[in-house]
This record gives structure tokens, sequence and C-alpha cells, in this order.
């Protein structure tokens, strides 16, 4: 069983890997170009799975990764728990801060399946950050897309002299106000 | 943990053994970073259970934690290079940056500036046409004020009271005239004296109408309920006085009742 572990490959130049894993392909699809959009100055490339494990064959060719993004759609009780299940195949180390939640579909408040009360345990379980957004919106779609790119540059360690662990830790200190 | 690699500063004003230099120590740092990654490979995987994730990973954080401030108390930051030509380009990249920056909080809160500005220019706008209104309000019913009162004086009212006392007045003296002249000239007929014979007549027992009273009926009937001004004929209208006032179109008999009859509508 291939557990995904932070540090097994060496980085690439100036480049980050981020992880998408969640069960609507479409809108994974949607948030990968939103954050391919957005002004940088390194190279990224972005990997979208349903599910974890990721399939052994082509595990030479992936680089290492820097950013596991979780997304739970709030309208689908099975979303939650395809990811709990992945939550399994990571490695402990990843949860220092590159792992985080991202909760779709918040902006309609009628169909809600999941309640964010579940979410966020989860996220306080993982010490991870549960970010929300509603992807079907242009305007979040650009916001959360330049958020996952910040913290997907601090996680590959492009921002000199802050560690994901400090920014995790931060953004854990933040919401419990 | 593995170190960041800065991005190198790409200047064709370096000296060549600046950039020797500089290329140098990437390969070090890089020697580096590979060895601490053999090492970590030899490390085991872990991963987390389901029932006590929380507390796992705050053990993992506090040792990572404690690492990293040991690793701080122990080592000092140097710099990337000593080289002046490195360091001037560097500096003026953060410089730049640090312009950028500035520029963009400075246009943000411009904005914002103007905004406000305008917001509090509609607002006293809003506010002085308020008062305006407020004080034309104001004007207008101190004009008005007198005229009210003007108008509650009862000049008109007396007016209209005086004429109703006319007119009542009026009424009493036409109703007394009447009443006379009907008592004098058709009284209620005796039973003796009559020209009718006991035969015809046979009902000395129901008290027989004065012609007043039959006229004040039909009266009040056709002006209480225009639209119903017909009475029924009873036995105490003398047939006489009914064929009186029907022959001399003062009354009218109901077109399709006999027993009915109304007052003629002088007044329409």
């Amino acid at each position: 069983m291939a557990v995904l572990r932070p540090f097994d490959k060496l980085p690439g130049l100036n480049s980050a890997a981020l992880l998408l894993v969640g069960s609507d392909e479409e809108l994974q699809q949607k948030l990968a170009e939103a954050i391919l959009q957005e002004k940088r100055d390194f190279k990224i490339s972005i990997h979208i799975a349903t599910s974890l494990p990721l399939p052994s064959e082509r595990d030479h060719l992936r680089p290492r990764i820097d950013l596991i993004v979780f997304m739970i759609d709030i309208k689908s009780k099975c979303s939650l728990k395809n990811v709990e299940a992945s939550l399994a195949h990571v490695d402990a180390t990843f949860f220092l801060g590159k792992v985080c939640f991202l909760v779709t579909g918040v902006g309609r408040v009628n169909c809600c399946s999941i309640e964010t009360n579940a979410v966020c345990k989860l996220g306080e379980a993982y010490c991870s950050p549960v970010l929300f957004c509603e992807l079907e919106l242009e305007g979040v779609r650009v916001a959360t897309a330049q958020r996952l790119l910040r913290m997907l540059q601090i996680c590959a360690g492009l921002v000199p002299g802050f560690s994901a662990l400090s920014f995790s830790l931060l953004m854990r200190n933040s919401a419990d106000d | 943990m593995a170190e960041p690699i800065s991005a190198e500063p790409t200047s064709e004003l370096c000296p060549v053994d600046a950039k020797k230099e500089l290329l140098m120590e990437c390969n070090n740092i890089w020697e580096e970073l590979e060895e601490c990654q053999s090492k970590l490979m030899l490390l085991g995987i872990e991963t987390l259970l389901q029932s006590d994730t929380k507390l796992a990973l705050l053990m993992l954080q506090w040792k990572a934690l404690t690492v990293d401030y040991q690793e701080c108390h122990e080592r000092s930051p140097e710099t990337i290079s000593t080289n002046p030509d490195v360091l001037l380009e560097l500096g003026k990249e953060e410089l730049q940056k640090v312009k950028n920056d500035l520029e963009k909080v400075l246009s943000a809160v411009c904005s914002k500036n103007k905004q406000l500005e305008e917001d509090l220019e509609r607002e006293q706008q809003w506010y002085e046409e308020q008062e305006q209104m407020l004080n034309t309000l104001n004007r207008i019913e101190e004009e008005t004020k007198p005229q009210v009162e003007q108008l509650y004086k009862t000049r008109g009212l007396e007016e209209l009271h005086n004429k109703l006392l006319q007119l009542k007045t009026y009424r009493k003296e036409l109703l007394s005239a009447l009443g006379e002249f009907l008592d004098e000239h058709f009284p209620l007929p005796q039973d003796s004296g009559s020209a009718i014979k006991r035969n015809f007549s046979s009902e000395p027992a129901v008290e027989l109408l004065a012609l007043q009273d039959i006229l004040e009926i039909l009266i009040n009937k056709l002006m209480a309920t225009p639209h119903e001004p017909y009475v029924t004929i009873n036995e105490s209208f003398w047939p006489p006085y009914i064929e009186l006032l029907l022959r001399f179109g003062m009354a009218l008999r109901h077109p399709e009742d006999p027993n009915r009859m109304r007052l003629e509508a002088f007044h329409k």
C-alpha cells in the first residue's frame, strides 16, 4: 500500500506540486485552472485524484507533493467518507502543515447534507486548516485559488524563513480566535 | 528539515567569480539536501489511526517545534554570500518588492479615501435636502395655520344654522296651516248624519283616520323610502277620501295591486 510521504523525493528547482483529492472531477478542474491563471514566479504542477492511494505505476513520474488539498463537497456525504478513507494513506509527517481541507458548495445553504461541525472536528483532529468556499462563483473561486497558491508557496519552502509548520500554527491560532 | 533554496539573481553585471561563488554554494547546499533526503528515506512510514489522531499529531508537532527551536538558538542566520555585487543585486530586488507592495497599499487606501469622500458628500447633500424640506414644510404649516383658524370661525356655519332654523319654522307653519285647512274642509266622517247607508259600511269598530293623517302617512312613506313609496290601504282609510285623492291626482294606485297607493311625487 503506497503511502504518501512528504520527503521521499528531491524537490524540483523553484517549483511546487499540488495534489487535489476529491470526488467531483469537474470542480477540481475548475479550481486547477483558476490556480494556473494566477500570477506567480515559480513553476507549478497540479495533480488531481479521486482518492488515495495513488496508483503506483506512475510513481516515478510524479514530483514531490508539497501540499495536499482534500476537497469535501458539502452536498454529498460520500465525499466526506471518501476523504476520511484516503486520510489513512497519508504519512503522519504530512500533517505538519502540508494538508488542507477545502469544503466546497457552501453557497447553497438548503442543500447541505454534512454539518460544518463535523468538518471542523475533522480539521481539528488532523491539525490542519479548513477552508470554506463556493467554486461556482467566480470571485470566490479566484480568491480560493490565490489562498491555495500562497499556501503552496509556503509549503514548498519558497518563502524564506517561514516553514509549513509555522504557517499551520499561525492559521490555527487565528482560527481559534 | 530541508533548507529552502532562494532564487538566484540572474544578472550579467556580476563578475564571473561572483557567479562561480554562488554556483559552488548552491551545489554545497544541494549535496547537504541529498544527504538529509537519504537519511529521511531510512525513517519508517507512520500512518495515523482514526482514534487518537489529534494526540499523535500534537506530539509530532511538539517534537518538530522543539527541534526547530533548538536550531534557532544554535544557528545564527548567515548571509548567502559576502560578495558585494551579489548583495547589491539582492538588496535592489528586495527594495523593489517592498516598493511594489507599498504602492499597492497606497492605491488601495487612496481609492478607499475617495469612496469615503464621495459617500460623505452624498450624505451631506441628502442632509441638506432634508433640512430644506423640513423648513419648507414648517413654513407651509405656519402659513396655513391662520387660514385654518379662520375657517373654524363659525361665520359660514352660523349662516347655515340660521338658514336651517328658518326652514324648520317655515315647515312647521306650512304643516299647521295644512292641518287646519284639512280639519275645516275635510273632517272625519261622523256616524250620525252621514249619507252612507248602514248596510254598506258596517265597520263602526275601526277608527277612521283623518285626511290629515292619511296624507301624513303617504308623505312620510314617500320621503323615507323613495324606492318603495307604496302604502297598503287598510280599513282605517275612509274610501271616499281615497277616491278624492285619486281623482284630484294627489295620489296614485299601484299599477298591479289595487290595494296599494302612493303619493304623487310633486318634488321631482
